[in-house]
């Protein structure tokens, strides 16, 4: 710990040995105006806002008229920065660590600390529609990588005393911010607590992405379904907040993360709350369906040609037997096939440059889906279920969701090629088993379809007309009940 | 005692009880209480055997909810004392895994008769059993929560499935009322009122409730909601096929189902759906039962309730192998219906009567 010194001299000559690292950082003497005083200012060079030092820092203690005497840290505090951000540091650890993230320190000959000022500006995105929620209806603003941003972002959502944010600091080597959002006469007080208790024991070098925060605050890492929420739209941010969750923003990075979260929740999307209620909830109910097949319908195929083909419709079961005369393979190996091909042309779709995109497409899906049943490597109905499969997991309006689903999809095939149609009604009850158990934060996985809630059914596979919908899922365990008074409408 | 987060509302409890009834009686109802009867008033020996399992359903619960908190395998040996109340419990405890073991036999033999031929007994035993061990390895919490997945699902396609076979049913086949007078009916209560098998774990789960002073609520809802079901099956099943067809069918629910098509819809035969939900069902009768037998060996031996899901695995694995076909199987499945209504229709009977009066000697 080095403490700093009165003479301007020694202290720079303390530190110089200390910046010899960075590269970036500069350091600039200069006399403060007609009293003569020596003084100096650090920053680094592109973090630190050069306007601001130039215009609000330099040119104010450069045109000091004052004598030498007058010349105090009371004075300049209070008659010459011009600034907002304004603390004092009397360690050079401090100082440079503070310059570090783009402060700007002065040092004035004569004084034992140093003014810390804050000039960080930081090159960010400028605020654009979320690329992987967008909607046709609702706000087109989403989050970018800046938290003052994202924190603002929340704030213009209306005038809103409520709205509580906790600043944490996480990561052990690269510091970054994270911000708790709650609203605090909703939010249930333990489960703020107990985000926070999670949150606080995180200790890692370095939290790259709100995915680093998502997985350590897990309630099982084993789970293949994703336990936190997270999103780039502050509307479901507020949504959220105003059910009484909890939310996540961290510094970097444009997904924020809502907790806790059910499995009902993965497939509602801000949409079915914008539309009209007749829209929303056949959009969800919709959604629910995406969801079986995406992750049930090649299993159902595969149990139903290799185990009972007697229990389709006779004319279908002879169409599919026909057309798979020529196919060399078990159904199984088919399905997998044209599975594991889709799932490439997926990762592929999402790597290739904009432009090539649905090209890829149309050459993959197209193309290679015709000629895989020409040649008679697989049948053309396996193709339109694989197909109808693709689709339907895309229309889950989570991606982690559908993620889960998709791998779970192979699972289920799995299960349907040892034993029919047993073993996807053994594979769904296992599924079922491991919702059940699951809990995201305290609340249970399968809520509110279990266990009964019947006054969260209003938000479930129906979203009930807003004028019904009065009070907060109690799920959640909310301090504030009522969302609306009762002579609203 | 049973920790708070271990508790389960009375809906959950009733619909346990319901899933714990709903089972291979579905398959099997219309022909063994048709075989007694003879008569099409089987329905009439349905709505009696229920009033019956209801009535043992509500001694059971009266007596379970003197001792909140508690399971039977707990107050058994503070009524009858330490030895006899331990034996008592053992012989619960063996009941329920016989049954456990019943179950997942009659389930072994519905799916390979008719989805999978040629796959090994014990392979879809196995299986069945990993993944009930799974759910059970959460608690009573996930059971009550998978439960309650379970009966709306079972009780919308149930329903479906039966309203589509009323087109082949003939109300000829359902007359006479009472063609020979009563004595049938009585005859068939013995086999109907074992259908309503379940209603005993009312004695385990009441120690679980929240409220436990509604136990008489949840079992008295628990019975009705099977009653409506058999009797809906039975009038269907006797309606379509007649007493004389029934008797002869192994299956006569499925076979039911299997006899009529509705082409243009998506499955023209809907045994399928309904084996969905019947698999689902014995899952569950043969969950809670394993369940029970668990909790009541971790609670006489005092060793954890994991360590006896795990140690009852192989023995009920082996005891549902044991028959060797399926009339051993329905023996198996009659004695264990026979002494069930020995050890639950009678010494709750008889426990309750001993609380009674020694409360009345202590007052």
């Amino acid at each position: 710990m080095i403490n700093l010194n009165g003479s301007l001299a020694i202290n720079l000559d303390r530190l110089r040995p200390l910046t010899e690292p960075y590269a970036d950082m500069v350091i600039r003497e200069f006399a403060l105006g007609s009293s003569g005083v020596a003084a100096a200012i650090v920053f680094v060079t592109p973090l630190a806002d050069r306007d601001l030092i130039e215009q609000h820092i330099m040119r104010p203690l450069m045109s000091i008229s004052a004598g030498p005497s007058e010349v105090t840290k009371h004075y300049l505090q209070n008659r010459v920065l011009a600034v907002s951000q304004l603390s004092v540091t009397d360690t050079a650890e401090q100082l440079l660590s503070k310059v570090l993230t783009g402060c700007t320190a002065i040092l004035v000959d004569g004084m034992t600390e140093a003014f810390l000022i804050g000039t960080t500006t930081s090159k960010t995105r400028s605020i654009e529609e979320p690329i992987s929620e967008a909607l046709v209806r609702g706000p087109r603003a989403g989050f970018n990588e800046s938290l003052s941003d994202n924190v603002s972002l929340l704030r213009s959502q209306g005038e809103n005393p409520g709205l509580s944010l906790i600043k944490l600091q996480v990561g052990k080597q690269a510091k970054k911010s994270l911000i708790i959002a709650y609203m605090m006469d909703i939010a249930n007080p333990e489960l703020v607590a107990e985000v926070r208790r999670r949150v606080e024991k995180i200790n890692i070098d370095n939290v790259a992405e709100s995915g680093y925060v998502e997985q350590l605050i897990e309630d099982h890492y084993l789970s293949p379904f994703p336990q936190v929420q997270s999103t780039e739209r502050p509307d479901r941010v507020m949504g959220a907040l105003m059910e009484g969750r909890v939310a996540i923003l961290l510094d970097g990075t444009p997904f924020a993360l809502i907790a806790p979260v059910t499995f009902s929740m993965l497939l509602q999307s801000p949409e079915d709350y914008y539309d009209r209620w007749i829209a929303g909830t056949l959009l969800r109910m919709l959604r629910f369906l995406a969801a079986f097949v995406s992750l049930l319908a090649p299993a159902l195929y595969v149990s139903f040609i290799s185990f009972h083909p007697g229990l389709i419709p006779t004319k279908l079961a002879i169409t599919i037997v026909g057309a798979r005369v020529g196919v060399p393979f078990s159904s199984l190996v088919e399905a997998l096939i044209m599975e594991v091909s889709i799932e490439i042309l997926r990762e592929a779709g999402l790597r290739l440059p904009k432009p090539i995109g649905p090209a890829m497409g149309i050459v993959g899906g197209l193309i290679i889906g015709e000629a895989a049943v020409q040649a008679g490597i697989v049948s053309p109905i396996l193709v339109i279920v694989v197909a109808v499969t693709a689709i339907s997991s895309f229309a889950i309006p989570q991606y982690n969701a559908g993620i889960s689903l998709r791998m779970l999809r192979f699972v289920a095939m799995f299960c349907a090629a040892m034993f029919g149609m047993y073993g996807v009604i053994l594979f769904v009850l296992f599924l079922c088993a491991h919702l059940v158990k699951l809990k995201s934060f305290g609340v249970p996985y399968a809520s509110p379809a279990v266990p009964y809630r019947p006054g969260d059914w209003k938000d479930f596979f129906v979203r009930a007309p807003l004028s019904m919908m009065r009070t907060r899922p109690k799920l959640l365990g909310s301090k504030n009940k009522k969302r609306q008074g009762n002579e609203s409408r | 005692m049973i920790n708070e987060k271990d508790q389960i509302t009375t809906i959950q409890v009733a619909v346990i009880v319901v899933n714990a009834m709903l089972g291979s009686g579905i398959l099997t109802l219309p022909r063994s209480s048709a075989t007694l009867v003879q008569t099409p008033d089987v329905w009439i020996s349905v709505l009696l055997g229920g009033l019956l399992a209801m009535i043992a359903g509500v001694v059971m619960a009266v007596l379970a909810k003197r001792y909140p908190g508690q399971t039977v395998f707990q107050f058994n040996g503070r009524i009858l004392g330490k030895w006899i109340g331990a034996l008592v419990s053992l012989m619960f405890v063996v009941y329920f895994f016989m049954t456990a073991a019943y179950q997942v036999r009659i389930v072994t033999e519905v799916t390979s008769l008719f989805l999978l031929e040629g796959t090994p007994n014990w392979a879809i035993i196995m299986v069945f059993m990993w993944v009930s061990l799974y759910l059970m390895t959460g608690g009573i919490n996930p059971i009550a929560r998978l439960f309650e997945m379970i009966l709306p699902v079972t009780i919308l396609i149930y329903l479906l499935v039966m309203l589509m076979a009323l087109n082949i049913v003939e109300v000829n086949n359902l007359r006479p009322v009472l063609g020979d007078g009563i004595a049938p009916v009585w005859k068939g209560i013995k086999s109907t009122a074992l259908s309503f098998l379940g209603v005993e774990t009312i004695l385990i789960l009441t120690a679980f409730m929240k409220r436990s002073e509604q136990a008489v609520k949840a079992v008295v809802y628990g019975v009705a909601v099977p009653m409506a079901l058999y009797l809906i099956t039975v009038v269907v099943v006797i309606g379509a096929l007649s007493v004389d067809g029934v008797v002869t069918r192994t299956w006569p629910t499925l076979d039911l189902i299997r006899s009529f098509e509705y082409t243009g819809l998506i499955f023209e035969r809907f045994e399928s759906l309904f084996l969905v939900i019947w698999i689902m069902q014995i899952y569950s009768t043969y969950t809670i039962s394993f369940y029970a037998a668990a909790l009541g060996l971790a609670q006489l031996f005092n060793r954890p309730v994991a360590q006896c899901l795990y140690g009852l695995l192989p023995i009920v694995f082996i005891i549902s192998v044991t028959p060797k076909d399926l009339t051993a199987c329905f023996a198996f499945g009659d004695l264990l219906g026979q002494s069930s209504a020995f050890i639950f229709g009678l010494i709750p009977f008889f426990l309750l009567l001993i609380t009674r009066v020694r409360k009345g000697k202590s007052g």
